[in-house]
């Protein structure tokens, strides 16, 4: 009777144990896990030219996490209709919309960070100036 | 019930071990063989050569003749190489060693006899060279390879299809700045500007080589630059040519394609072939690409949107203002 009454409780266990581990994840449109992380901010930027090298000069790139501005300097004869934004976020974060494309950086731009529980989003204006 | 289990493990154990160490019957070989290699990695493009390693032993007799029939005539060069390579132990260096003689190419039919000597008369490997032509663009062509021994066998090797490139190669244009610096890419030449202007190729002319160490008002490095004659900025210390048309030609500049047939040399297996040339996408690129070094190069379409074209950079010279480039080009339109 014993036995019978501790085979009972531990399949109980293992049956909830079970159930939990198949509980899916949250994810959002593109897949990426949401987390409860709610910071959001962004830690470097980069801009890279038609030969996929960088076209920023170095030190000069200022992120403001308060202003929420982006300043950065592009090397003098950069061609700023072509070229292809990165960034780093904290953990977690994402950007809106997606960097990595060939992008017109001839006036300032704007890219969301949005927290990793999605529910805080920062808008940043990323200006580029040009050596002349 | 444990001895059942035992008995099928194994009863199914044998039956594998039979069936996998059943060998596939194999045809026996004649005592006269032989094999080919495509050595060249690269597109066949007219200007280059495709080379073949074919290869014969016997183990009865000598070797004797070699023939290679092409589909397509080949251009000058092309018939097998009067040597073999083997590498010295001692150095690690490949040398060559006379192992042909009588290598005689007759249209589309090269043939050899091979030296009666203890180093090549058993088994030898000699070299194929084929010099596509420009009849030969976007066709293509096949080789059979053969070869005989004293004991009057023969034996045969045909090669797999191969498309000849569509592309045209133009190597070494020294360009210099304020002298051969007006580049047609329809042409594949470079031109100074009284050339220009004395045979009316001013409807012509792509780019403009120039060199400057630095430019702006912050004197900002700059180099050596290929500019479309459309492009105000860079161009505005330059006297052009007299009615030079201001056309824009799209330039996009890389820095990791290094095409080994444009650089000449081995030990490089990148290459740009037709696809490369005819999917290549210019959107918002520049009409200018500066600051070139060895190795480094540009995509480039023409302003009449006909050719498509890499313009590889082979070397720079600040002191002679001088930068040498090679070109493969495709016509789009």
């Amino acid at each position: 009777m014993m036995k019978k009454s501790i085979l009972i409780k531990l399949m109980s266990l293992l049956t909830v144990v079970g159930l939990l581990s198949c509980a899916e994840e949250p994810v959002d449109e593109s897949g990426l896990l949401i987390t409860g992380r709610s910071q959001c901010f962004m830690t470097f930027f980069d801009l890279l030219g038609s030969d996929h090298r960088t076209v920023l000069v170095s030190g000069q790139t200022v992120i403001d996490t308060t202003a929420l501005t982006v300043k950065a300097v592009a090397r003098f004869g950069t061609n700023m209709q072509r070229v292809k934004p990165y960034c780093s976020v904290v953990t977690d974060a994402i950007v809106e919309p997606n960097m990595g494309v060939w992008t017109d950086f001839t006036e300032p731009k704007q890219y969301t960070v949005v927290s990793g529980n999605r529910k805080v989003r920062k808008t940043y204006t990323i200006t580029v100036t040009l050596q002349k | 019930m444990k001895t059942i289990g035992y008995a099928i493990g194994a009863v199914v154990g044998s039956l594998l071990l039979i069936t996998g160490c059943q060998s596939d019957k194999v045809t026996p070989e004649g005592p006269l063989r032989n094999d080919l290699l495509k050595k060249t990695t690269g597109p066949a493009v007219v200007g280059d050569r495709i080379e073949f390693a074919y290869a014969l032993g016997t183990v009865e007799g000598n070797l004797q003749n070699v023939r290679a029939e092409a589909t397509i005539a080949g251009g000058a060069g092309t018939g097998f190489s009067r040597f073999s390579w083997f590498t010295n132990r001692n150095t690690g260096v490949d040398q060559p060693v006379q192992t042909a003689t009588d290598t005689v190419t007759n249209g589309a039919l090269s043939t050899a006899r091979i030296i009666d000597s203890p180093t090549s008369n058993k088994a030898v490997t000699l070299r194929y060279f084929y010099y596509p032509t420009a009849d030969a663009k976007g066709k293509d062509v096949s080789f059979r390879f053969s070869g005989t021994s004293s004991t009057g066998q023969e034996v045969s090797f045909q090669s797999p299809t191969y498309r000849i490139s569509n592309m045209d190669m133009r190597r070494s244009l020294v360009l210099a700045d304020g002298a051969k610096a007006y580049v047609s890419i329809a042409d594949m030449a470079v031109y100074t500007k009284a050339e220009v202007e004395q045979n009316n190729l001013a409807n012509k002319i792509d780019f403009v080589y120039i060199y400057r160490p630095t430019l702006g008002t912050g004197n900002f490095a700059f180099g050596h630059a290929i500019v479309a004659p459309s492009n105000p900025e860079y161009l505005k210390d330059v006297t052009l040519p007299t009615g030079l048309a201001r056309t824009r030609t799209a330039i996009d500049k890389r820095v990791d394609v290094k095409d080994a047939q444009l650089r000449g040399t081995s030990g490089f297996d990148l290459y740009i072939d037709d696809i490369d040339l005819q999917q290549t996408t210019f959107p918002s690129a520049a009409d200018y690409a500066f600051g070139f070094a060895a190795d480094q190069g540009a995509f480039v379409k023409t302003a009449d949107g006909a050719y498509n074209a890499y313009v590889y950079v082979n070397a720079v010279n600040n002191t002679a203002r001088t930068m040498t480039i090679s070109i493969k080009r495709l016509k789009v339109n």
